[in-house]
């Protein structure tokens, strides 16, 4: 999220010029690809479906590069678009497969167990079940905070959230995630 | 058991997820290439706005006052196209005949100097004047002499 304000409107005036706004986004592509795929992976949790949203989140930047006013930060705007393109593809989904959110995340789980492309320990396994049991907006604020350590101020501007109300609503995904290992234990 | 917080700490930040080797560079790569050309904000000519002129703020008006005066002047064309000798035929709208009317001398020369009493008759019967009626109209006026009305001429 440590955009410098010199080069992020520098970015930004590049991705606005026509001569020079394609190699402008694939800057942004570079820069932006591997924390938004991190962000992105452990919402959906499997690789190949990360991989999709992922490029649809660049897609959709590209093809609204104008709305981007350029008020918020760069990465605030891109974290946005692969946040509702994952919420998105979790809605998608569950219609799909006709299921409940209860059911999706016995579904989430099930993929975790079958990951292919994971090499953590049990511990770790547990806790990606853990939080995946947790509803949608918690798991994004746990996963932004303990994985990222992202600032609460950058969370409410992507989350559009207050600071208290994600400061809560993290404290609440600690306890949840807490009761489930003593649960498990 | 482990106190839940400890797990937390243990697990140090760390999920374990693996991507396959050189992802994130190809994908980036890859991805540069496939970008889909996008005309509006690739194309310096279609996005080149014209200067900001007095004539292109007053335009809009300048072309509704052109379009009312169009429309006017149809409306005028379409009221001169109406053949201009029927036109002039109407009394109303011809002032030398309607100055002729008012002239009484005008009106005995051209008008009664042609009408006799018969030609008034037979115009009243045509148009469905009752004959029984002159009865009366003789009887309370002393000064008409009575027509029998079966003695008129019939109109053809």
């Amino acid at each position: 999220m440590a955009d410098l304000p010199t080069e992020n409107n520098l970015l930004i005036a590049r991705l606005r010029d026509p001569q020079t706004c394609r190699e402008a986004f694939g800057e942004v592509i570079k820069t932006y690809t591997e924390p938004l795929y991190w962000q992105i992976r452990r919402m959906v949790q499997s690789h190949d479906d990360a991989n999709d949203v992922l490029q649809n989140t660049f897609l959709k930047a590209w093809s609204s590069i104008e709305n981007f006013r350029g008020d918020a930060k760069l990465s605030t705007w891109l974290y946005k678009i692969a946040i509702n393109e994952s919420i998105t593809f979790l809605d998608r989904e569950r219609k799909r497969l006709s299921i409940s959110i209860d059911d999706q995340e016995a579904d989430l789980a099930r993929t975790i167990e079958a990951d292919p492309h994971f090499d953590g320990d049990e511990l770790q396994r547990k806790l990606r079940i853990a939080i995946a049991s947790l509803p949608e907006k918690q798991r994004l604020v746990f996963n932004m905070k303990y994985f990222d350590d992202m600032k609460y101020e950058d969370m409410s501007n992507i989350l559009g959230t207050s600071v208290g109300a994600l400061k809560a609503s993290y404290h609440l995904a600690v306890k949840k995630i807490e009761s489930f290992f003593s649960e498990t234990d | 058991m482990k106190n839940q917080r400890d797990i937390l700490t243990e697990i140090n930040h760390k999920d374990g997820l693996t991507v396959p080797d050189g992802y994130f560079e190809s994908f980036a790569a890859k991805l540069s290439e496939a970008l889909p050309f996008r005309e509006e904000a690739e194309m310096p000519a279609n996005i080149i706005r014209p200067p900001h002129t007095l004539w292109t703020r007053i335009r809009p008006y300048v072309y509704l006052a052109a379009m009312f005066a169009g429309i006017w002047c149809m409306l005028k064309m379409f009221s001169l196209m109406i053949s201009p000798s029927d036109a002039n035929n109407v009394i109303d709208r011809n002032p030398v005949l309607a100055e002729a009317i008012k002239n009484d001398v005008f009106i005995n020369d051209y008008i009664f100097n042609d009408l006799n009493q018969w030609d008034i008759i037979d115009e009243m019967i045509e148009d469905g004047f009752d004959s029984s009626s002159l009865e009366e109209i003789a009887v309370s006026d002393s000064d008409v002499t009575f027509i029998d009305p079966a003695a008129l001429p019939v109109a053809e």
